[in-house]
């Protein structure tokens, strides 16, 4: 069953053309993982998803429930706002910045938006907070602010903050492009205890090792456009693209 | 100059600080909320608002205080042949909610830009409005950064409220000069100036407090 599924995708930042007619489909359960260089376009895709970028061309249904579609000049149309919103609150977002609310403590940072958005009860939001904090190992934190939180120990929460919604799909933005290399660790398993539960992922990263090893699928990217759409295996070990093989030449050469 | 002249006339000269407290208040009570309005329409997409606040906030910081309360109190009865006139308190109110309005708005817009665009996507990401992300996230952040200018804005206007004098307004430094120019003697002066200072002092401690009170979080 495909949860996710964009035609057509293009986008123009001004004269830049981001996105060159870009398809994705994700089934649920699935866990795909972009790659590419950078400016290849595989943030702005992830961001198309959810709509903190509004596509140029193109349609995206988030679970059979469109979001926008092509009019006839095969322009994208968006459902009215809060449609949109109330549609894309069914993906979970994690930023390559954490982007934690800093005014507020780790549990309210869970309990925000189930509360204010989905009206839970103050108490059961708290209780299934916790919950999440434990899955990512931080119920000690509980009342510290972000500000006091290593980077991984950010991530580790925004990563619970998205649960907390209840999505059902997540998507990351290069979870652990802004940590220290001896932080990343801790984010990876995190994401991987995810992937044990059949969570349905988008993951764009530059984790190579990752994503070969947690990915149903990987993605290549290139100027725009996905140039490969396969299983890790074929990507990773014998690609037929040589941008492909160029790119993690790059890659394996510099780690 | 005996104590006991002293008493009477600090006793006659401090009538006026009840004049000039509530012209503080008046003042910061609707000039807060006016500047709150002000700076979101700024900051929407609303491009003739932006001309509209842009020409208010220019004129109001852009010409003297002193000749805006001489324009509402004298100027504005004139012109529409007493159509429109105020008494001297309220003319003062006017003029100086809409004077610290103005300053107001510039200042709340920029601590309210100070706020980055990934606590707006973040908020978005989890499905809050437009409406409920400024009222959760951003505006209790921005304060943090509001205060500090803030507290300068109001230490500004204990002293401006002097200038309600122009327009007879019967608060602290018009009380002292009546005094001073009836007994040729500058003690009013000096007394009326300690007034000011210990009120300038309440509310930087206030302002000092209220800081402490957003320090238990920080941006990193």
């Amino acid at each position: 069953m495909e949860i996710v599924q964009a035609k057509g995708l293009h986008k123009f930042f001004g004269k830049l053309h981001v996105l060159k007619g870009v398809d994705l489909s994700v089934n649920a359960g699935q866990i795909v993982s972009v790659i590419g260089p950078s400016g290849s376009g595989k943030s702005t895709l992830l961001r198309l998803l959810n709509h903190l970028e509004t596509a140029d061309k193109g349609s995206i249904s988030i679970d059979g429930e469109y979001i926008c579609q092509e009019n006839e000049w095969g322009q994208s149309v968006y459902r009215p706002g809060k449609e949109v919103l109330r549609i894309c609150s069914r993906l979970g977002m994690v930023f390559q910045n954490f982007n934690l609310f800093p005014h507020r403590s780790v549990l309210e940072n869970l309990c925000e938006a189930p509360v204010h958005v989905k009206g839970v009860d103050a108490k059961e939001a708290e209780a299934h907070g916790l919950e999440l904090l434990e899955k990512v190992g931080l119920s000690e934190k509980r009342d510290a602010y972000p500000g006091q939180l290593s980077g991984g120990q950010q991530q580790r929460v925004a990563i619970a903050r998205a649960l907390a919604m209840d999505p059902e799909i997540m998507l990351f933005d290069e979870p652990t492009s802004a940590l220290d290399p001896e932080l990343i660790g801790e984010v990876l398993s995190v994401i991987k205890n995810l992937a044990a539960e059949n969570t349905t992922m988008i993951i764009v990263t530059h984790e190579m090792n990752f994503a070969r090893e947690i990915s149903d699928r990987v993605i290549f990217m290139d100027d725009g456009q996905i140039l490969a759409d396969d299983d890790p295996e074929r990507i990773f070990v014998s690609p037929d693209h040589p941008r492909i093989l160029a790119f993690l030449d790059k890659i394996i050469r510099k780690s | 100059m005996g104590g006991e002249y002293l008493r009477d006339i600090t006793l006659y000269i401090a009538e006026g600080v009840g004049v000039t407290l509530k012209i503080f208040c008046v003042t910061l009570l609707f000039a807060v909320p006016l500047g709150v309005v002000c700076a979101l329409g700024k900051l929407s997409r609303l491009k003739p608002l932006h001309f509209v606040l842009g020409i208010y906030t220019w004129v109001f910081r852009g010409t003297p205080l002193l000749l805006q309360l001489v324009f509402t109190y004298y100027g504005l009865p004139y012109l529409t042949n007493q159509a429109v006139s105020f008494s001297p308190l309220m003319a003062a109110y006017v003029t100086f909610i809409i004077n610290y309005g103005a300053y107001l708005t510039e200042i709340f817009r920029g601590g309210i830009q100070t706020i980055g665009r990934g606590q707006y996507e973040a908020a978005k990401a989890l499905g809050m409005s437009q409406r409920l992300t400024m009222r959760r996230i951003v505006l209790p952040q921005a304060v943090k950064a509001i205060l500090p200018p803030m507290g300068n804005e109001a230490v500004t206007l204990v002293k401006d409220t002097a200038l309600a004098s122009a327009i007879t307004v019967n608060e602290t430094l018009k009380l002292a000069n009546r005094v001073m120019s009836r007994d040729f003697n500058v003690g009013a002066l000096v007394i009326a100036a300690c007034i000011y200072l210990l009120l300038t002092l309440i509310v930087i401690q206030l302002f000092r407090l209220l800081e402490k009170r957003f320090a238990y979080y920080s941006v990193k």
